[in-house]
């Protein structure tokens, strides 16, 4: 180690130790307070209850609300067992069904299959 | 007849699409009927079929009770001959077994389906036996 090198470390760790224990010292903290070292003004009644219980049920009820409102638009749907309650539906039936349910004749002749679930 | 609402506008497109199909591919005329099906509901399902009129004969109806859960097929007697009972119960099958899990629609649209496939399998002719 030249005598140069160990004349720039000396001076380092100089320069380092002074300014922590300067920086650490009664007077420089009286003036430069750390950041939020200083209590503000106290929050009321109301404004905790706000903060700590408003919000948080907003969010809860936002939450209950966003899962329930696709099933809700969607309206009541089928589940087996639980009876039924729409009126009926005929796909490529005849116009005027009602009408012509009552004057048909049974198919005879015919086949099918029925089935139960 | 007016419109349930048990099926959303667009589970009733999914329904008309594969009557539709089902017509184009295999030339099979199907009708869906879902709601209640009063009394015997056999009987009343062959009531439905016959007010179909003059399309009864190559029609397919298929009457849904979700309510007594029943599914009833009944081919005309023309549309028998290319759909046998074996092929109306697998159709029929098909459906149960979505309306079990409460798929209405789905049921309806796969027992089209299934009915379409069934009948579009042409007659081997060497191998039938002639009637």
């Amino acid at each position: 180690m030249t005598a140069r090198t160990a004349l720039r470390t000396a001076a380092t760790v100089a320069v380092a130790t002074a300014l922590v224990s300067l920086s650490s010292t009664p007077a420089f903290a009286a003036t430069h307070p750390d950041d939020g070292g200083e209590p503000g003004a106290g929050l009321s009644v109301i404004e905790t209850l706000l903060i700590f219980v408003g919000i948080p049920a907003a969010m809860f009820i936002a939450v209950v609300i966003l899962v329930n409102a696709s099933s809700r638009a969607r309206g009541p749907r089928y589940r087996p067992g639980l009876g039924w309650w729409a009126a009926p539906i005929w796909f490529n039936g005849p116009d005027d069904a009602d009408v012509a349910v009552r004057t048909a004749t049974a198919t005879t002749g015919g086949g099918g299959a029925s089935a139960r679930w | 007849m007016p419109a349930g609402d048990a099926l959303s506008a667009r589970q009733q497109d999914d329904v008309v699409r594969a009557i539709r199909l089902a017509r184009q591919q295999s030339q099979l005329p199907v009708s869906v009927y879902v709601g209640t099906l009063e009394g015997d509901s056999r009987a009343t399902a062959l009531q439905l079929h016959g007010a179909l009129g003059d399309e009864a004969a190559r029609t397919v109806l298929i009457a849904v009770d979700p309510g007594a859960r029943r599914v009833e097929v009944v081919t005309g007697s023309e549309a028998r001959r290319r759909l046998d009972d074996r092929a109306a119960g697998l159709a029929a099958m098909t459906m149960t077994s979505a309306f079990q899990a409460g798929d209405l629609s789905g049921g309806i649209t796969s027992g089209v389906l299934a009915l379409a496939e069934q009948a579009q399998t042409a007659k081997s002719l060497h191998t039938d036996t002639p009637e």
